[in-house]
Parts: structure tokens; C-alpha cells; sequence
């Protein structure tokens, strides 16, 4: 009497235990069905808030990370000049600012700019943007053209994507806005901007109309020569916490921020990684949420198996009277909980493919996060999830199957 | 020269722990069963006979004493090393039949044989058991459910060839038959000891033990009669 040497593989995958455990899953279909429905529904679930979790933050991170490396500085306190009150920035605190840039880092840009809201006449049409003023060069450091050229002298603009689309403005196209003495000053554009999201943290070209300090200052007037906002734009992000720290510092006499500062700074950087922190907690929370519908359906599926293994009691004694080991007893049960646990695991990964694009497209208007790999990732992430949790949900059962004594299972009806 | 005994009982005793006291299914029991020997174990209800049956079986320890199989001490076995005996020594024929619902008649058959060699029966061995013990080719290919009781028991007379085993056991192999049924199924018994094959019968009725060449009689779990 000898035993033939097997291979793991030949231990692990029994041909003839896995046609009994589908045949006696295949004998209690309707118990099996809704066994998988739990299961499909809990991967749904982990799978579907996921994937929409990991494609809402990968979007929401592709929209701020073009503007996560700059410091927006807006002022806060009035200033009289010539008996009127106004807000900006003089040439002394634009100084002031880059000082207490300059003793953080040498490797930035400052972009000290005029912005305001504008009505801008296209047409017959009557829209709102945002109308910045700034040098050209400045211009390209912080913005992308994506057609046609920079804006120089008094009439020229640049336009965002968005707003060019949603107005129908292309290269050449011209627009009237009123200036400070109500009169039409006719604006024409020579090139569009990339779009850098609803998500901007800063300077926004999704709605914006951008021209030089010439062009501003005649259509809105120079504010007595003070700027509006300064745009600082660090090379290396992390160096922006501690500029923004040293313009507190030097500006507001104090690091913390509260209502007595002169200035406000927009850090682009620690915004992300509150962002980051506050997705991430929201990942955690829907996928305990999730867990649970995946616990319950786990629950189900242990008592599925116990009532398998009670109704199949006398068959598991013949099995091991006539040679069975324990093991391929066990290994019969774990193939039944695996099987449930594939075929409920990959239709609720399914499931979750279809729905998180039209979760998505409803949420942000895009679906180019599908294709990233922290969503991908979610499709075998399921498919594991579902098959470990049955695995486990079906251990107790298999075990005490195995454990059966041969006599006295074979004795029960 | 003297051949090893197929089966070696050595004062076997089973002992099962009750609340209401120990029952003592067996006391001091000594026999043995050479090769090529039909031995019908006879006795009444509650005699002990199965409790012997499932420990020449394997499917069960004695409490004391000693059981040789092939000259082999089953004290000292580990699960699987039983297990494996039954596979390979042990060829069981019951009186349920005890076939497996989920396979056909041909799947029950050739299980055996899949455990012992990991995979599905390449040869004719399988079809020609089932066509020895008188199944038809369609025959083959229906569940339990779909065979008579006797169609079922030669099924299972099939199986219980499968591994080519020392010896095979049956108990009460027509307790579930008709009186026609039950001489067919005797009769392949018959041949098979006139074969040269090792027939161990747990059996409570005198006509089924008249075909065995030697009946050993038990009552209150001691021999009383050989």
C-alpha cells in the first residue's frame, strides 16, 4: 500500500472534490444564488465606494496639483490713500513680501498682479469673469497657452479654455466691457489658456480673461498703484508651509492667522494635504460602511454552510469511510465557499465597473480617473476581498465537516 | 508456511462512555480471518456486530486489545493512515448501499480510483467492474436515485473492487433487498471468493450466512460460536 506523490499544486486543486463541490452547488441553486447576491452586494459596495472615492480624489488631485506649489496673498486691511479707502498692495509691501520670501528660499516667483470682476459684453451676450492684470512673462509662469500668443499692449487678451468655449471666443474674437468712466472699451483675443479647474487653488484660468497691466489700468483704473494679489510659486512645494509662515511672520507680526492681519495667504500646498487627509478619512469611513454589508453577507454564508454540511452529513461519512481524507473534506467545503465567493466577487466587481464611470460622470463630468491605476486597482482588490471573506466565512463549516466521525455520519438521515 | 492473517483481533474491547454507565460493546475479543477465507459475522440486534464491522473497518479504534490488518497494528494509525487502509485494504459493500447522490453510477466507481491516483481513470477498469457486476452501458450513466436497490448494491459491489482491496466488507448487503435481489448479489459475492477474494459478512439473517464458508457468532459483544 502506497500512497502516489503529489505536488502541491495536485493537493491544492482536486479535480474530482471540485466537480462535487460545484455539482452539490449546481443541486441547491436558489440557496447558492442568494448566498452570491450577499456577497455581490458587499463587493459592490467596498468595490463601487472605492473606485468612486479613489477616482473623485485622483481627479480632484490632477485638477489642484497644477497650483498646489504657490502661495496666494490677498490683502486684508484698508488703506487711505489721497482721502480714499482702498485695499492693496503698495510697492513697500509687494518689498516687504519677497524679503520674507527670500529669507525662506532662492528658487521662487512673484507675480504680483490686479484682479477684479468684470461684465463682459460678447456679442449679444452679457457674461461675468474675472479680469487679471499682470505682466506677460509673469503670465507664463504661472498659466499655459495653449493657442495663439501672449497678451501685450492695451487691446490684447487671453482667454481661458472654458470660458473661450462657453462663449464661443476663438483667436481674433472681440468683446466689449465698460471701463471705470462707463465707457466701451473693446478687448481682442489672441490666445487661450489651458484650463486649470474649478479646483484652482489661486489664480483660476477657467473663467478669466488675462491682459497686461497697460490693458487693466485702462479699462479698471490703477487703485492708486496697488496690487490686487501676489502669486508666490515655489519649486519645491514642501518650502511653501515655511514662506507662508515668514510672510505671516513679517506681514501680520505673527504666524497664526486671525482678524487682525494685514494679509491672507491661500497656501495651495496644506489646502492638498487637507484635501488629501479629509479623502482619505472619507475612504475609510465608506469602506467600514461597506465592510459591514460584506460582514453580513459572510455571516450568510457560514450558515449556508453549516446547513450544507448538517444536509450532507451521511455523505461526507461515505466519503471518508471509503478513503477521503480529511483534508479533501475540507478542501470540498472551501471550494463550494471559494466558488461563491469568485463568482459573487467578480459580478459585484462588475457591478461596481458599471456603476462607478456613471457615479463619476455625475459627480466631476469626467471619467478619465477610471483609467487610473488607484481605480483599476479596486478590480482585483474586490475580487480578493469577496474570495478571502468566503474562504474564511466557510472555514468553521469545512472544519467541522472534516471532523465528522465516519460511523456516526454515516448513520444520519 | 504459514500466510499473515488478513484480519488479527487481540482481546479487541470497545467501551462507549454513557451517562447512564459504560456500554460495553465488545469483551476481550480474539479471532482472525485468513486470506481467501467468506466469513459471516452473525449475530442479534445490539450484539456488537457493526461496532466489529467498524473496527475491522478502520472506521473506528478499539478502547483495549489489538487489531492487525494485513499484519499492521491500527492502534498506532493517524487518521489518514486509516483512511488510507480503507482506500487501498478495505473494499465496503452496505447495506444502504451508501453511494454518492452527486455522482452517476460510472463517477461512483471510479472515485476510488481518483483518490488513489489524483486523477480520472484512463483505462477500461472502471466500465468493465460495472459491466462484471451486470450494468449496462446506459446504466452506467444514471445517478443512484435512477437505479433499483439492487442495481445500486452492484454498483457498489463495483466500488468496493475499485482499489483491488485485501478484503471486502460488507454489512448486511441485502438487509435492503428483495429475496431475488438478494441471491443475485450473493451469488456475484460467491464468485468472488471463488475468485480468490477475501469476503467478510456482518449479517443478522441465517440464509445470507449460509454462503459463506465459515460463520463467527457474537452476542453481548463476546464470541460465542465458531
Amino acid at each position: 500500500m502506497s500512497e502516489e506523490k503529489k505536488s502541491i499544486w495536485q493537493k491544492i486543486y482536486s479535480p474530482m472534490i471540485l466537480s462535487l463541490a460545484i455539482r452539490n452547488l449546481k443541486l441547491n441553486k436558489f440557496r447558492t444564488i442568494l448566498s452570491m447576491i450577499g456577497i455581490v452586494i458587499g463587493v459592490f459596495a467596498i468595490c463601487g465606494m472605492g473606485m468612486i472615492s479613489a477616482g473623485f480624489t485622483e481627479e480632484m488631485n490632477s485638477m489642484i496639483s497644477d497650483t498646489a506649489d504657490t502661495l496666494t496673498i490677498s490683502p486684508v486691511g484698508e488703506k487711505v490713500i489721497d482721502g480714499t479707502t482702498t485695499t492693496g498692495f503698495s510697492a513697500k509691501d509687494l518689498r516687504d513680501i519677497e524679503s520674507a520670501v527670500k529669507s525662506v528660499t532662492k528658487e521662487y516667483e512673484f507675480i504680483p498682479m490686479y484682479s477684479s470682476t468684470k461684465y463682459i459684453y460678447i456679442g449679444k451676450e452679457t457674461t461675468m469673469a474675472s479680469v487679471s492684470g499682470m505682466d506677460a512673462n509673469d503670465l507664463e509662469k504661472i498659466a499655459t497657452l495653449i493657442q495663439g500668443t501672449l497678451p501685450r499692449g492695451s487691446t490684447n487678451v487671453v482667454v481661458g479654455e472654458t470660458f473661450a468655449e462657453d462663449n464661443d471666443l476663438r483667436i481674433g474674437s472681440r468683446m466689449i466691457m465698460l471701463n471705470s468712466g462707463g465707457q466701451e472699451v473693446t478687448s481682442r483675443v489672441v490666445g487661450i489658456l489651458e484650463d486649470t479647474g474649478v479646483m484652482t487653488l489661486g489664480f483660476s484660468t477657467s473663467s478669466a480673461v488675462v491682459g497686461s497691466i497697460e490693458w487693466y489700468t485702462g479699462l479698471v483704473g490703477d487703485n492708486h498703484g496697488l496690487y490686487d494679489m501676489v502669486i508666490v510659486k515655489a519649486y519645491d512645494p514642501t518650502e511653501l508651509t515655511p514662506i507662508d509662515d515668514a510672510i505671516e511672520k513679517k506681514m501680520n507680526g505673527k504666524e497664526d492667522k486671525d482678524s487682525d492681519d494685514t494679509v491672507f495667504i491661500l497656501n495651495s500646498y496644506e489646502i492638498m494635504e487637507i484635501f488629501d487627509e479629509i479623502m482619505s478619512m472619507s475612504s475609510i469611513f465608506t469602506t467600514i460602511i461597506s465592510g459591514i454589508s460584506l460582514l453580513v453577507a459572510a455571516v450568510a454564508i457560514t450558515n449556508v454552510m453549516l446547513m450544507s454540511v448538517k444536509e450532507r452529513t451521511r455523505e461526507v461519512g461515505i466519503l471518508r469511510s471509503i478513503g477521503t481524507y480529511r483534508s479533501q473534506i475540507l478542501q470540498m467545503f472551501l471550494y463550494e465557499a471559494g466558488l461563491i465567493g469568485l463568482i459573487g466577487a467578480v459580478a459585484g466587481t462588475l457591478l461596481a465597473l458599471t456603476a462607478a464611470p456613471i457615479m463619476l460622470m455625475a459627480m466631476i463630468g469626467s471619467l478619465d480617473a477610471m483609467l487610473s491605476l488607484s481605480v483599476l486597482a479596486y478590480v482585483p482588490i474586490g475580487i480578493l476581498i469577496g474570495l478571502i471573506v468566503c474562504l474564511i466565512s466557510g472555514l468553521y463549516p469545512a472544519w467541522k465537516a472534516a471532523n465528522l466521525n465516519p460511523v456516526e455520519a454515516m448513520s444520519t438521515d | 508456511m504459514n500466510s499473515i492473517p488478513v484480519v488479527e483481533l487481540h482481546d479487541v474491547s470497545k467501551i462507549y462512555p454513557m451517562p447512564a454507565g459504560d456500554v460495553h460493546a465488545l469483551n476481550h475479543v480474539n479471532f482472525s480471518i485468513q486470506k481467501g477465507e467468506f466469513v459471516a459475522i452473525m449475530g442479534p440486534s445490539g450484539s456488537g456486530k457493526s461496532t466489529l464491522m467498524n473496527m475491522i473497518g478502520c472506521l473506528d479504534v478499539p478502547t483495549s486489545g489489538e487489531i492487525k490488518i494485513n499484519g499492521k497494528s491500527t492502534s498506532e494509525m493517524t487518521d489518514d493512515e486509516l483512511t488510507l487502509h480503507r482506500r487501498e485494504t478495505i473494499g465496503f459493500i452496505f447495506q444502504k448501499f451508501n453511494l454518492i447522490s452527486l455522482l452517476t453510477a460510472y463517477e461512483n466507481v471510479e472515485y476510488p480510483l481518483i483518490l488513489k491516483h489524483g486523477h480520472k481513470d484512463d483505462t477500461t477498469r472502471t466500465r468493465d467492474l460495472l459491466r462484471m457486476v451486470g450494468l449496462t452501458d446506459g446504466q452506467m450513466q444514471h445517478t443512484p436515485y435512477e437505479l433499483s436497490g439492487g442495481q445500486q448494491q452492484r454498483v457498489s459491489i463495483a466500488r468496493a473492487l475499485a482499489n483491488d482491496p485485501t478484503f471486502l466488507l460488507c454489512d448486511e448487503p441485502t438487509g435492503n433487498l428483495d429475496s431475488k435481489m438478494s441471491m443475485q448479489i450473493m451469488e456475484i459475492l460467491t464468485d468472488l471468493h471463488a475468485q480468490g477474494r477475501t469476503v467478510v459478512m456482518v449479517t443478522h439473517d441465517p440464509k445470507t450466512a449460509e454462503y459463506a464458508e465459515r460463520i463467527v457468532i457474537i452476542k453481548d459483544g463476546e464470541i460465542v460460536n465458531e
